[in-house]
C-alpha cells in the first residue's frame, strides 16, 4: 500500500530542501565564487583573479603551519580526548545506577552546556600564572610551580580544553548506544566465564560499530571547524594554536581578505569531506 | 456593548500615543568609542558624560528634542576597526566614530567615508577651523578632503621603573638618558644579572600587540637607523636595508642573544593589558610606550595605576643607534600618531551629526577633555594655551624636548598592511623563529606582494 503518493512526498520535502538550499547549498557556492575573487571590505572594486588565493594559499608557510596544527588538534581532542574518554565513561557506567555515575555524568554535561565565552573566561581564570587556581591547587599540594600554562603548553592546553568541553556529547551518545545491546548476550558471556577483553573486542565494540562512526564523524567535523581556542589563546603565543578556523578569522575579519578567506573555507569545506567519506567508507566496510 | 466602547478606547489610545511621540520628534544620535565605563579608556566615557547633556540641551534651545546615545565598547583596537568596517560596509553604524588617524586612508579607499562636504554645505563656515594646528587637524586629510577632527596627537619616550634602577645599583637614576643604542643595552644587562625576577627592556613586537607594534617598536628602533618605512624621496616602500637589518637585529639582541626581553610575552594573547600590568607590578624595568601611558594607564587610579607615580617612574628619550645616526641625522627620535572623531555618512541626520561633531571639538568640550584625560598634544592653539596644558609638568617638558623630533607614518592606503608585515616579522625575531636575514626577506616578499614590486626599495639584497 502506498502511504503517500510520489507529488505529495516531494511536497513535504520541498520546504526542508528549500532550506537547505537557502542555507547550506547557496552559501557553499558563494564561497566558491567569492574564493575566486579578491573581494574585500576594504575595496570598492571586485575582480576575478582565477586561482591566485589558492596558489598564495598553498604557498603560505602559515597556512600549513595551520593544518599541522589542525589536525594535532583533531587527533588529540577529538578523536582520542573526547571519543575514547567519552567511551570509557560510558563503560565504566554502564548497567550502574549510582551517585557517583549521576554527579559524574551531570558534571560531564554541565561543562558541554554552559557557553563557550564563559567557559573559556574561566579556562583562562584557572590556568591564570599569578593567581590561578591551578597553579594554587599545585603549590598548596606542595608543588612550587608557577607555570604559565597556556604560554608554555598551548596546544596541550587547548587540547585538554576542548576535550573537557565536548566530552559529553561522545559519553552520552556511547551510554545510548551501549543500552542497545541485547542483556543475553553479555549474560551468556559472564555464564561461560569471558573476560572483560573478550566481551569488549567480541560483543560491545562490534555492536555499537556504527554508533561509533557516527560519534567520530560528528566530533570529528566539529572540531575541525571550532573556533573556540581563539578565546583561549587567540591563535598564540605567536602561532602556536593558530589552527585553520583561527586562520580564516585573521585572513577574513582581521584584515578584511574575504576573497582569501573564503578560498581557506573551500579548502576546509574539502578537508571535511573527505573526513566524512573516509569514515563512511569504514561504516560501510564493517556491516559486510 | 461593553466590548464595542473598549475597542474604541483602544483605537482612541494608539491614535493618542502615535500622535503625542510624532509631535515630540525625538531625534536619537550615536556614538561608538572604543571605551567602557570602569574599563578601558573610562576617561573617555567620562569626557562624553559631560558634554553630551550639554549638547542635548543646546539643541532643546533651538526647540529640537536631541537625544545622543554613547555606544560602548571595550576591545581591542584591531577589533575594534573590524566593527567598523562591518558597521561601515552594511550601510549601518554609530552616527559619529572615535577613529584612529591611521584608518583613514584605508576606509577612504574603501569607499567607507565621505568628506566633511558631504554633511553639509556650509561645513567650512565653522569659525572654530582658525583655532587648530594645521599640522595635527590635516591628519585627517587625504587627497585635498578633510574627513573628521583631530582630538590631538602624541609622542613616544621610554619609561622606566627608577626604583627598580635605583635597587640593580645604577646611578643618579632620575637622570638616566641612554645615548645609544647600546648604552640602552648596558642598562638593560646591569639590571637582567642584578635583579631576579624583573624583565629589564620590551620593545613591542608581534601582531598580538598590533599597531602598538609597529609605533612602540618597530618604528621607535627603525628612526634610529636613519630609515622609514617609506621613502618620500624615491616614492617607494622599504624593502629591505641595513636600516631594517640592524632593527631586526636590535630585536634579535633584546630577546634571544641576550635576553634582555621577554619574547614569549610579546606574542602572547592579551600581550598588551599583560604587559601593563607586569610594568605596574614592578616586573618590567623600561618599557617604550606613547605619552597617554603617564595619563590613561599607570595614573595613580586607573587601570593600572601606580600611587607614586610621579616619584617611581621617570621617562627618557629614546636613542638613535649612534649619536646622530637617527632619522634627519637627530640623536634621538619619536613618533607621532593621533585620532579622533569622524562622522558616518550613513546617517539619517548629516547636519545634526556634523552640528554634534563641532560640539564636540569647540573649545568648551575640549578643556574638559583635557582636564578629564589628562594633558596630552591637543589640536586646538587655544586649548594647548590653557593653563590645564601648560601647567602638566610632564606633558610639557615631553613636547619640550620631543615636539621637534618627531616623525608620521606614511599616510597611504596600504600602510595598515604594510604595518601588520612589520608586526609579524619582529614577532618571528622576537621568538627565534627567524633570522633577522630571514625575517627580512620574508618581508620584502610580503610587501612586494601588497605594493608591487615597483614600489619597493631593496638597497640589501641587492647588492650582495
Amino acid at each position: 500500500m502506498e502511504i503517500l503518493s510520489k507529488k505529495t512526498a516531494v511536497l513535504f520535502i520541498l520546504p526542508a530542501l528549500l532550506l537547505m538550499f537557502l542555507f547550506l547549498i547557496f552559501p557553499a557556492i558563494w564561497t566558491i565564487f567569492l574564493s575566486l575573487s579578491d573581494y574585500s571590505l576594504l575595496r570598492q572594486t571586485l575582480s576575478f583573479v582565477g586561482l591566485d588565493n589558492f596558489r598564495n594559499l598553498f604557498s603560505d608557510g602559515r597556512f600549513w603551519n595551520s593544518i599541522q596544527l589542525t589536525f594535532i588538534f583533531v587527533i588529540g581532542s577529538a578523536v582520542i580526548g573526547q571519543n575514547i574518554l567519552g567511551l570509557l565513561l560510558a563503560l565504566l557506567f554502564y548497567k550502574k545506577d549510582n551517585i557517583i555515575k549521576s554527579i559524574t555524568s551531570n558534571l560531564v554535561i554541565v561543562s558541554w552546556i554552559i557557553p563557550s565565552v564563559v567557559v573559556a573566561y574561566l579556562w583562562r581564570a584557572f590556568l591564570n600564572p599569578d593567581y590561578g587556581s591551578l597553579n594554587q591547587i599545585l603549590n598548596f599540594v606542595g608543588f612550587s610551580l608557577n607555570v604559565d600554562w597556556i604560554n608554555t603548553y598551548p596546544m596541550l592546553s587547548i587540547i585538554v580544553f576542548n576535550t573537557w568541553r565536548g566530552t559529553a556529547f561522545a559519553m552520552m551518545l556511547y551510554m545510548s548506544a551501549l543500552e542497545t545491546i541485547p542483556p543475553s548476550y553479555l549474560e551468556t558471556a559472564d555464564v561461560i566465564g569471558a573476560s572483560l577483553w573478550r566481551k569488549l573486542c567480541d560483543i560491545i565494540f562490534p555492536s555499537i560499530k556504527t554508533y561509533m562512526g557516527t560519534c567520530l564523524i560528528l566530533i570529528t567535523l566539529w572540531t575541525f571547524n571550532v573556533f573556540t581556542p581563539y578565546l583561549l589563546t587567540a591563535g598564540g603565543p605567536g602561532r602556536a594554536t593558530e589552527i585553520l578556523p583561527i586562520y580564516t578569522y585573521f585572513e577574513a575579519f582581521r584584515h578584511m581578505e574575504f576573497g582569501f578567506g573564503s578560498a581557506i573555507s573551500l579548502v576546509m569545506l574539502m578537508i571535511n569531506l573527505v573526513f566524512a567519506l573516509f569514515y563512511f567508507k569504514l561504516m560501510k566496510g564493517d556491516n559486510k | 456593548m461593553s466590548k464595542k466602547i473598549l475597542m474604541w478606547a483602544g483605537v482612541l489610545f494608539l491614535v493618542l500615543s502615535v500622535s503625542i511621540s510624532v509631535s515630540a520628534e525625538e531625534i536619537t544620535l550615536s556614538v561608538i568609542e572604543n571605551a567602557v565605563r570602569d574599563g578601558k579608556n573610562h576617561d573617555v566615557v567620562e569626557f562624553y558624560d559631560a558634554v553630551l547633556p550639554r549638547f542635548e540641551e543646546y539643541m532643546a534651545d533651538q526647540g529640537k528634542n536631541v537625544n545622543v546615545e554613547l555606544i560602548e565598547t571595550g576591545v581591542p583596537d584591531e577589533d575594534y576597526k573590524t566593527r567598523l568596517i562591518l558597521d561601515l560596509r552594511a550601510g549601518e553604524g554609530a552616527d559619529i566614530m572615535g577613529f584612529d588617524q591611521f584608518w583613514a586612508a584605508e576606509f577612504v579607499d574603501g569607499g567607507l567615508l565621505e568628506p566633511l562636504s558631504y554633511f553639509s554645505d556650509d561645513w567650512d563656515e565653522w569659525e572654530d577651523w582658525d583655532y587648530f594646528f594645521e599640522g595635527v587637524r590635516d591628519m585627517f586629510e587625504i587627497d585635498g578632503e578633510l574627513y573628521g577632527i583631530m582630538s590631538g596627537t602624541d609622542l613616544r619616550p621610554v619609561f622606566y621603573n627608577i626604583e627598580l634602577f635605583r635597587e640593580a645599583g645604577i646611578e643618579n637614576p632620575e637622570e638616566w638618558q641612554p645615548e645609544s643604542w647600546e648604552e640602552l643595552f648596558e642598562t638593560a644587562r646591569i639590571l637582567r644579572d642584578e635583579l631576579d625576577d624583573v624583565i629589564p627592556l620590551q620593545v613591542n613586537a608581534g601582531e598580538q600587540m598590533g599597531e602598538a607594534t609597529t609605533m612602540q617598536g618597530f618604528y621607535m628602533v627603525l628612526l634610529g637607523t636613519g630609515e622609514e618605512l617609506y621613502d618620500f624621496g624615491r616614492g617607494q616602500w622599504l624593502g629591505a636595508s641595513q636600516g631594517l637589518y640592524d632593527t631586526l637585529e636590535f630585536y634579535e639582541t633584546v630577546y634571544v642573544e641576550e635576553e634582555l626581553g621577554d619574547g614569549g610575552l610579546q606574542v602572547q594573547s592579551g600581550a598588551r593589558d599583560r604587559t601593563f600590568e607586569l610594568f605596574q607590578d614592578e616586573r618590567i624595568a623600561i618599557l617604550v610606550e606613547g605619552i597617554w601611558f603617564w595619563e590613561s594607564v599607570i595614573a595613580p587610579g586607573e587601570a593600572w595605576g601606580i600611587d607614586d607615580r610621579d616619584e617611581r617612574i621617570g621617562w627618557a628619550k629614546m636613542p638613535a643607534q649612534e649619536p646622530g645616526a637617527g632619522i634627519r641625522g637627530q640623536d634621538f627620535v619619536t613618533i607621532s600618531g593621533g585620532g579622533g572623531n569622524v562622522p558616518n555618512p550613513n546617517t539619517e541626520h548629516p547636519e545634526l551629526t556634523l552640528e554634534l561633531l563641532y560640539f564636540l571639538n569647540n573649545y568648551e568640550s575640549k578643556l574638559d577633555y583635557w582636564d578629564i584625560r589628562g594633558a596630552r598634544i591637543p589640536a586646538r592653539r587655544d586649548v594647548a594655551e590653557h593653563p590645564i596644558i601648560t601647567e602638566n609638568e610632564f606633558a610639557s617638558a615631553l613636547t619640550e624636548s620631543l615636539a621637534d623630533l618627531t616623525t608620521r607614518r606614511p599616510g597611504f592606503e596600504e600602510y595598515p598592511s604594510v604595518s601588520r608585515e612589520a608586526q609579524i616579522i619582529t614577532g618571528e625575531v622576537a621568538t627565534g623563529s627567524l633570522t633577522p636575514k630571514e625575517a627580512m626577506r620574508e618581508f620584502k616578499e610580503a610587501v612586494e606582494g601588497i605594493v608591487g614590486v615597483d614600489n619597493v626599495y631593496d638597497t640589501y639584497f641587492n647588492n650582495y
